[in-house]
């Protein structure tokens, strides 16, 4: 019955976006705007109809109903209740509906708040939001219907797998999901600006922060994964160039540039073709991702029928290019714009060589992911790349981004002077360069790393610089310190959140290059009393206790006591959980972490019925919290650029701008 | 804004044919450049991807090269063994159809930790070299198994 509500919720919302559709473009077409509001009214619809068959299969999922076969392979009895709930999108049906829901909240949202705003876009936009939601409700209503009733209804269920059972993996798939929905808002307005033949930069402004909403989720989604993988998969690493990762990189790759090109248009009229491309482009990316997550199309060098949606996705995809393109082609000539880059040393090339690299990282990795439908196409046999060929062409690309990083902010718009520019790079260079060789004398005899560690803190004091800069401009002002730095940031929070993020950028870069060229490893069995030595640390065994967790869970836990450079820092636990019912092991790695290195250490084997011994891989991280303590950094920089503004501060700023003229000095 | 007092309007008098060209070539170089890093991290960095069954039938010209090799996970011949104190091996084997289980392929890794996804029906890939008849030496670092969020649900209820 609850089934029934739930799937009767997906039709109707089906078909309410699809008379959205028809119903715009009719109202356009007629110049209506009854039909337009009828239209976006049948959007709206859609949000509370899909929230609806949410809710109904979260009701499912927590009064344990085996008779839809979803609920079964997501849950069991014995699962916790806040688990239950995010099975929502632990499986294909339910993350699609899930994905459903952030979709409609999305385009409701951007729909009813920029109504006024955009007018003349809004049938056009409703008509491109309305075809993306279409094709994703079309999945759920018939192809993978999370209502689907069990064809034998099982006396327990399998149980969310316990891999997603990590509060990293909980929170990761939907901001990855917001991320990926986000930047379907963008790519709508642009579409519409296109169909409607408006170029100028409104759809720029209107978009401008759902973007960077878009992009903090993406960046969210990015980070947390990275962190599930190092507590949970046990390889002691955060990024391996998996195709599924790669799949959420490449969007956040293409949205990126568009968040530093845009800014070219914005200042001079520039690059009009190019920013559309760039959200078309992030857009096909994001369907392109979900289609490779889903599909199985890349990890396997099976069929790509392992799953239905994978031909539709692809389908789509295709459609979605054609539509994309023509319309690009269709007002490229609007799209012209009189002005011209005048020299390699402004702000705007600066941008523009920005997105060359970005756009060299994505042809990259978009090639290094399909190299083996490529390879198969042009020479009959599959052939794969691995992380050496990521490392090697996107490490020197980092680089040149982290040293752009730096420099890009000192040049100036239409032109700089080559000489001030020199200056102020002199000292920074400099010190960057002590460091490194400080670092050299210390024994780091990786080129590769001191070469990194230079560029990361050349472009780090300039960033700083940047700020300090504000700063004692304001202080000179009287201001205190503190407000200085605050009002500094407050009354241009996009350029100086944008600073911030790079400060994040940088920090995170410290963190990988320490980890990629220092990370140590070692695999040893330990007796009962016996002793490991990796770096400056020992480890010793102390024996392994075994007792039952919460669920069917059986924990086998290792005490080791660990020693830095002989003096006692306490203990580790690595512990290997079993599910029982389902056989899933689960290893939990044991990490003795500080600001320089984590020490981690993982129970590979436990030898209980002969002796008292345990096979441990020990692992030393140098570096690897910076990675974190950046990501932290960076996401604190996307919140200050993305805040709105509240409403009260634009009437101050309103009222201030009138001030002097109506009271003259 | 400070930025502003450097704009100069004479700027968009200066030529901008010759500008353009300039850029034009730049942007080239650029790409050339990255096309340059592309090719230069292939080299020597691809690695053929077979099924069992295409690795038996080209075993004689695959034999010593460097491939991958994907495959379903017999669950009955896992087994770990620790040789010595710095020494594991952990074995499996692989076949194209667990329904149809035709050939198999023996995977050894040496000082691997058992994979928590490695499981009777899990999809492993496995880079390595083919050693002697029928088993294939993994490469350090050179098992995946399938992540959980390719959404596999391949998986039939307990009871039926």
């Amino acid at each position: 019955m609850i089934a029934n509500l739930g799937f009767a919720a997906i039709l109707i919302a089906f078909a309410a976006v699809i008379y959205a559709a028809v119903a715009s473009l009719y109202g356009a077409k007629r110049g209506d705007p009854r039909w337009v509001e009828s239209a976006r009214n049948a959007m709206a619809s859609t949000l509370p109809l899909i929230l609806l068959a949410c809710m109904l299969i979260v009701y499912l999922l927590l009064t344990n109903d085996f008779s839809v076969e979803y609920v079964w392979r997501v849950t069991s009895t014995e699962m916790p209740a806040y688990l239950k709930v995010t099975a929502l999108w632990g499986g294909q049906a339910g993350s699609l509906l899930f994905w459903n829901l952030l979709l409609a909240g999305f385009t409701t949202a951007a729909m009813l708040r920029k109504w006024d705003d955009q007018r003349a876009l809004m049938p056009y936009a409703i008509l491109v939001g309305s075809i993306t939601q279409i094709f994703f409700l079309g999945l759920v209503a018939f192809v993978e219907n999370p209502f689907t009733p069990s064809a034998v209804i099982p006396p327990e269920g399998q149980g969310l797998n316990p891999l997603l059972r990590h509060p990293g993996m909980i929170i990761h798939p939907p901001m990855l999901y917001l991320g990926f929905t986000g930047f379907t808002i963008p790519y709508t307005f642009a579409m519409a600006a296109l169909i409607k033949g408006r170029l100028d930069d409104g759809w720029i402004r209107t978009t401008r922060r759902w973007t960077l909403v878009a992009w903090l989720f993406l960046s969210l989604g990015l980070i947390l994964g990275g962190r599930w993988a190092y507590d949970v998969l046990g390889w002691g690493g955060y990024w391996a160039w998996d195709p599924v990762e790669n799949a959420s990189f490449m969007p956040w790759l293409a949205g990126t540039a568009f968040l530093h090109s845009v800014m070219i248009q914005e200042k001079r009229n520039m690059f009009k073709v190019w920013n559309i491309v760039l959200v078309v482009l992030t857009y096909l990316l994001v369907v392109y991702g979900t289609f490779i997550v889903r599909s199985g199309v890349i990890s396997s060098v099976h069929s790509f029928a392992q799953s239905a949606v994978g031909p539709l996705f692809f389908g789509f995809l295709g459609i979605m290019i054609v539509f994309s393109v023509y319309w690009l082609l269709r007002r490229h000539d609007q799209l012209a714009t009189a002005n011209h880059l005048q020299s390699f040393l402004s702000r705007e090339a600066a941008f523009l060589l920005n997105n060359f690299v970005f756009m060299g990282v994505l042809f990259a990795t978009f090639w290094g992911t399909n190299y083996p439908i490529i390879s198969e196409l042009f020479t009959g046999e599959k052939l794969t790349v691995g992380p050496p060929f990521y490392n090697k062409v996107n490490g020197p690309l980092f680089a040149a981004l982290l040293l752009l990083m730096g420099v890009a902010p000192l040049t100036m718009w239409y032109r700089s002077s080559a000489r001030r520019i020199g200056m102020a790079l002199r000292w920074p260079a400099l010190a960057a360069l002590l460091l490194s060789v400080a670092l050299f004398a210390l024994g780091v005899d990786s080129w590769g790393a001191l070469f990194g560690f230079w560029i990361v803190t050349f472009s780090l004091i300039l960033t700083i610089l940047e700020f300090s800069k504000g700063v004692r401009a304001r202080m000179k002002r009287g201001e205190s310190p503190w407000a200085a730095f605050s009002n500094l940031i407050g009354r241009d929070r996009r350029r100086y959140g944008g600073y911030w993020i790079h400060l994040g950028v940088l920090v995170m870069a410290f963190g990988i290059i320490g980890s990629y060229f220092f990370q140590q490893e070692t695999q040893i069995r330990l007796q009962s009393g016996e002793s490991a030595a990796l770096g400056d640390f020992e480890m010793f065994f102390n024996g392994v206790r075994q007792f039952p967790g919460p669920d069917d869970l059986l924990i086998k836990e290792a005490d080791l006591s660990v020693f830095d450079n002989g003096r006692p820092v306490g203990r580790v636990t690595p512990r290997t959980e079993f599910y029982t019912r389902t056989g899933q092991p689960m290893t939990i790695p044991g990490v003795r972490s500080t600001v320089g290195e984590d020490f981690y250490v993982i129970m590979v084997n436990w030898e209980s019925a002969t002796a008292d011994a345990a096979t441990f891989r020990i692992f030393l991280n140098p570096l690897i919290n910076w990675v974190w303590a950046g990501g932290f950094i960076f996401i604190l920089g996307t919140l200050i650029a993305a805040w709105p503004d509240p409403v009260d501060k634009k009437v101050t700023a309103a009222t201030r701008a009138r001030r002097p003229a109506a009271q003259p000095a | 804004m400070a930025e502003t007092t450097w704009t100069t309007d004479k700027g968009e008098l200066l030529k901008p044919r010759s500008n353009r060209m300039k850029f034009v070539v730049g942007g080239v170089l650029i790409a050339a450049a990255i096309i340059f890093l592309v090719v230069n991290a292939m080299t020597g960095n691809t690695q053929l991807y077979k099924t069992v069954g295409e690795f038996y039938a080209e075993q004689s010209r695959l034999a010593g090269r460097d491939l991958r090799v994907s495959g379903w996970v017999i669950g009955d011949s896992i087994q770990f063994t620790q040789i010595d104190a710095t020494t594991s091996r952990l074995e499996f084997d692989i076949v194209d159809d667990l329904q149809n289980p035709g050939q198999r392929l023996h995977i050894v890794a040496m000082n691997e930790p058992m994979p928590d996804l490695l499981q009777h029906e899990a999809q492993a890939m496995v880079e390595g070299r083919s050693g002697e008849s029928g088993v294939f030496h993994a490469n350090q670092g050179g098992l995946f198994l399938k992540c959980p969020t390719r959404y596999e649900e391949a998986a039939q209820p307990a009871s039926s």
